[in-house]
């Protein structure tokens, strides 16, 4: 019997609406930890990385970690994988709450959604009795009222993970919402499973967790939750104001990127900071499964408003991506905004980063007037309209603009002839930190398997948040591939181990291998578990290569590199890429082109 | 006597005490034989922990046909004697709370045993909305009526 493991995956055939059930890889199981590893495995192993992530070819698989269900700190994860309709690369998207568990309660460590439905139907799971429904009933449905109604005609406790109408459009940066507020966000995967015409997945689970080691496994979980409750990032920061907290520094410092990266200061930043938050519209923290942290907030949009309404967030990416990004500051439109994504279940990030593409586009005059026209708002930086009214032409496609905006912001950019104006990676939209600042973060963003992102290689712990003696100079670039190698390996591990790498801001990864090796019962040394993140990072690289991307992709739009930041403690500064990005592929064991070396992959034992 | 106070204003709907109970005592993470229940209606803005209040006149105790539960006479606590506990359920209806439980394979009831006075719902909840605290059982009727007034709860 494993451990850690629930030991069986869920294959669901949508063409021929079969279900079938067959026993987790447990050899992969070990090689790839599980979540992000194994999905990527699974997925690698069995798609053609080449396919129309539209297309019943590609696959979505939902997938849990060995720590998932268990009281580890923060295990309750679950990732989305896929081919991105986004990026064209491999998508992953991480989201917490409680669906993880409740999978893995119910049975299964893995869901595999292929093909695609001949109409829209939902799945649902209690325990060993599985069954495909129709879902013409929910079909256009915000996630809110689809999950009301999911629940009431199977059980009051189930848990739901599905999409809303942005992923029904397909629009591409489409996510998947789960418990209603948590968002497996990044790189399209709502989309893919709007293309299988699947509105959710229902589940409900009684089953168990084993666990091989239980008196080893609580010693670790023990020590483990004592870090994350002293640690001042864990339990003060984090717990205190959410991720919203980070927004008063990187405005300080310089690296809040506002008005589509043109600038990274917002005069307005006092306005969407963690204490206004706290002192305007938060009403409880909460947190996902397993989470000793509770970073959550609940909040509810109160007083005189013309935005009203109530939900979780936002956080600090979403604060950026339809606040700052979008020149606005006025805390209940970013909420509001905030809320309407959850509804029609978009990422707030590439939703925001999209809007921020567009507002450029037309202030510069690259939108041709015939176009605007059709606009009931006016598309410019600081017009909270435009952000919530942009948001509700993408998920619904709505006219000829709308139908733009639902491709995502490179594509916008490019239709308009100015895709560099794009602020992002391999298609996908930047994080909240201006990579000018943190030039590790440069080379992070431009080498991401999934696109640019802040939690591939989150190297801003080391660049700005470590204490003096350990830092690494953030304008600097010396040392930055060795980092960046550290920082996406020492992900990979987190994401597939399935916890939440909030947590690790606070706990050492020989906590978290402990945790696995008493869970599961295997015995990795530290070198074995370090290897194991090297080893999914280069699996998702040889996926991305056999999709056709490589070395020209590994880069950042023209105004990372060229054009200085201004003001705040970061004048002056660009990414210096190239220096960085060849010495990277060296530490990888990469040739020039980007691709793994022979000796690299048997060393990985990807040969 | 000693007995599990909830504080459901500092709860944050983790369920990490419900993943404690049942690793405890079943060895394994299993919420569906948890002895202490988190309710999570996140909209409402409502979540908070439930377990056994071990009332002075428990209803579960006087209403079971086999005389399976009793008042432990130093620790005051309501516990099941599994052996002789035949699993009609009586207790689970007769709880005004909701919080005696059941196990499916061993079909008995079972409520919150005070893990032998190491709780591990407590150790593990770090927002403190939980407490292993010496205070006198309460009878059922008065303890429901705190709870309908949040404000005077203790």
């Amino acid at each position: 019997m494993p451990y850690g493991w629930v030991g069986q995956v869920l294959r669901i055939d949508l063409t021929a609406g079969r279900v079938t059930k067959e026993p987790l890889n447990m050899e992969w199981a070990r090689q790839f930890i599980g979540g992000r590893g194994l999905g990527t495995k699974y997925l690698y192993e069995e798609i053609d990385p080449r396919c129309d992530p539209l297309g019943p070819d590609n696959k979505v698989i939902f997938a849990t970690g060995p720590l998932t269900g268990t009281y580890a700190p923060t295990g309750g994860r679950y990732m989305v994988l896929c081919k991105s309709p986004l990026t064209d690369a491999i998508a992953c998207s991480n989201s917490g709450g409680y669906w993880g568990p409740e999978l893995k309660f119910a049975g299964y460590d893995m869901v595999i959604l292929e093909g695609r439905a001949p109409q829209p139907v939902y799945i649902w799971v209690y325990n060993d009795q599985v069954e495909i429904r129709d879902a013409s009933h929910v079909w256009g449905k915000t996630t809110d009222e689809s999950e009301d109604i999911l629940r009431a005609e199977t059980d009051p406790q189930a848990r739901i993970a599905g999409i809303g109408p942005a992923g029904e459009n397909l629009c591409r940066v489409a996510c998947v919402i789960n418990d209603k507020s948590r968002a497996a966000g990044r790189s399209g995967v709502g989309a893919a499973m709007g293309a299988k015409n699947v509105k959710a997945i229902v589940v409900r689970g009684t089953g168990a967790v084993p666990i091989a080691d239980p008196l080893g496994f609580s010693q670790v979980v023990f020590q483990a939750l004592e870090v994350v409750n002293k640690s001042p990032t864990t339990a003060k920061a984090l717990r205190g104001l959410g991720t919203a907290s980070t927004v008063g520094f990187t405005n300080a410092v310089g690296i809040l990127p506002t008005r589509n990266f043109q600038v990274g200061q917002f005069e307005l930043a006092n306005n969407v900071n963690g204490q206004t938050i706290a002192q305007t519209v938060l009403t409880r923290n909460k947190g996902c499964y397993s989470c000793p942290i509770g970073c959550a907030r609940v909040t509810e949009i109160k007083g005189a408003s013309k935005w009203q309404g109530k939900g979780e967030g936002p956080e600090y990416e979403t604060i950026f991506g339809l606040g700052t990004d979008c020149g606005v500051g006025d805390l209940p439109a970013v909420l509001y905004a905030n809320y309407l994504c959850n509804l029609l279940a978009m990422d707030t990030i590439s939703a925001g980063g999209t809007i921020a593409t567009a507002m450029e586009l037309a202030e510069r005059g690259y939108i041709p007037p015939e176009d605007l026209a059709e606009l009931p708002f006016e598309l410019r930086f600081g017009n909270p309209d435009a952000v919530i009214g942009c948001l509700e032409l993408m998920a619904y496609r709505r006219g000829k603009f709308g139908n733009l905006l639902a491709e995502g912001g490179y594509r916008l950019a490019e239709h308009y002839g100015h895709p560099e104006l794009f602020m992002g990676v391999k298609k996908q939209d930047f994080a909240a930190y201006d990579p000018r600042g943190a030039k590790g973060m440069g080379l992070g963003y431009a080498t991401s398997n999934r696109g640019a992102c802040h939690l591939r290689g989150y190297s801003m712990s080391q660049e700005w948040f470590a204490p003096p003696d350990k830092r690494s100079d953030p304008f600097s670039i010396e040392g930055k591939a060795a980092l960046q190698k550290y920082v996406q390996d020492k992900a990979a591990c987190e994401d597939s181990a399935g916890i939440c790498t909030f947590s690790m801001f606070a706990v050492s990864h020989e906590q978290l291998c402990a945790m696995y090796n008493a869970a599961t019962g295997e015995r990795l040394s530290m070198d074995d578990w370090w290897l194991a993140g090297e080893r999914i990072w280069n699996l998702e690289r040889l996926f991305n290569l056999r999709a056709g991307l490589g070395r020209q992709d590994d880069t950042l739009p023209p105004r990372m590199l060229r054009e200085p930041l201004t003001g705040g403690s970061v004048q002056g500064q660009v990414v210096e890429l190239e220096p960085m990005l060849e010495e990277y592929y060296q530490v990888r064991g990469w040739d020039e082109e980007g691709h793994p070396r022979p000796e690299t992959l048997a060393r990985l034992g990807l040969a | 006597m000693k007995m599990i106070l909830s504080h459901p204003e500092k709860c944050v709907a983790c369920h990490l005490c419900e993943g404690a109970c049942s690793f405890r005592h079943e060895g394994a993470f299993v919420p569906a034989k948890t002895r202490i229940w988190v309710f999570d209606f996140i909209e409402e803005q409502l979540y908070g922990a439930v377990t056994c209040f071990h009332c002075a006149d428990a209803p579960c105790l006087a209403n079971c046909p086999t005389y399976a539960i009793s008042r432990h006479p130093e620790t005051g606590q309501v516990y099941v004697n599994e052996d002789r506990c035949i699993g009609c359920k009586m207790c689970l209806v007769a709880c005004p709370f909701g919080v005696m439980g059941y196990h499916a394979e061993k079909r008995v009831a079972q409520n919150c045993d005070l893990c032998g006075g190491d709780p591990q719902c407590v150790k593990v909840c770090v927002y403190g909305a939980l407490e292993y605290a010496d205070v006198e059982p309460l009878e059922w009727a008065v303890r429901l009526e705190q709870l309908e007034r949040p404000a005077a709860a203790s």
